[in-house]
């Protein structure tokens, strides 16, 4: 194998996904000069709590996460190559761009957006690859 | 510099469920260093036909596949960079995450999980993106 494969740790203690929640999972992996993160949900970040909202509440909170995870290791929105945004119904996809378009407002990363069934009654989650 | 792309076939032929059944992807692809596989769902190894049981049951399948699949082009579970999971029903979110922390004791993928209706009956499917 001639790329290596880091496992990013938590920048905040909320982030633990494993720890708070027993979810089997790294918060991140850096490989290639890319960074693949675990679906990210609206947690607190230094409590780890979950934060039950609107789809607008919850957008925020994941994307303000989100900042504060790739500027820890070196990224930035600015520097996310693709998002599966994955909401709990279709209906709500004009509430999540309001939000969506204020955190990645110039050369928008690719994107998909599923509507699918969440864990513990959330109602929003994304999956974000982004160049390290 | 252009990246080479080449497909990646299981060694035991009864797991290359797409040319089996007979659809329209590859097994996996692999770009540069980085191997991206199609979900996966539970097959029976000796006979090649789905093998429908438990969330329990067809996690353990999928994730032995999944090795076989990896090591057939040089890889390996633990190189798995990221996963993501699809389940029939969020409710058994714990069912699957029980038997996948078997397969990886250590510094496990950054990995997804939503809930979406799956075909043929089956309760999970798993793709995964993995360093060659």
């Amino acid at each position: 194998m001639t790329l290596h494969r880091e496992v990013l740790e938590p920048p905040m203690p909320g982030f633990d996904m494993r720890k708070e929640y027993g979810h089997h999972q790294s918060v991140a992996i850096r490989a290639g000069g890319l960074i693949y993160i675990s679906g990210l949900l609206p947690i607190n970040p230094e409590t780890g709590e979950r934060e039950h909202g609107t789809v607008t509440s919850e957008t925020k909170r994941i994307f303000e996460n989100l900042k504060i995870l790739l500027e820890a290791n070196g990224s930035s929105l600015d520097r996310i190559v693709q998002i599966h945004a994955m909401i709990y119904d279709r209906i709500e996809y004009d509430v999540l761009n309001r939000m969506y378009r204020n955190y990645v407002p110039h050369m928008p990363p690719a994107r998909t957006v599923w509507s699918v069934q969440l864990e513990a009654g959330f109602k929003v989650q994304l999956d974000v690859v982004a160049a390290a | 510099m252009k990246l080479t792309r080449e497909i990646i076939q299981p060694k035991n032929p009864k797991l290359n469920v797409s040319k089996n059944f007979n659809l329209p992807h590859s097994p996996g692809v692999k770009v540069g260093d980085f191997i991206f596989l199609s979900g996966m769902v539970s097959i029976d190894p000796e006979t090649g036909e789905r093998a429908l049981g438990t969330v329990a049951s067809e996690t353990r399948q999928i994730l032995t596949n999944m090795s076989h699949m990896l090591e057939s082009a040089g890889s390996s579970l633990a190189n798995i960079v990221k996963v993501n999971v699809f389940l029939y029903n969020m409710l058994e979110f714990e069912n699957m995450n029980a038997v996948y922390r078997e397969f990886f004791p250590s510094a496990p993928p950054a990995r997804t999980t939503c809930g979406v209706q799956l075909t043929g009956g089956l309760k999970i499917e798993i793709e995964c993106v993995a360093l060659a």
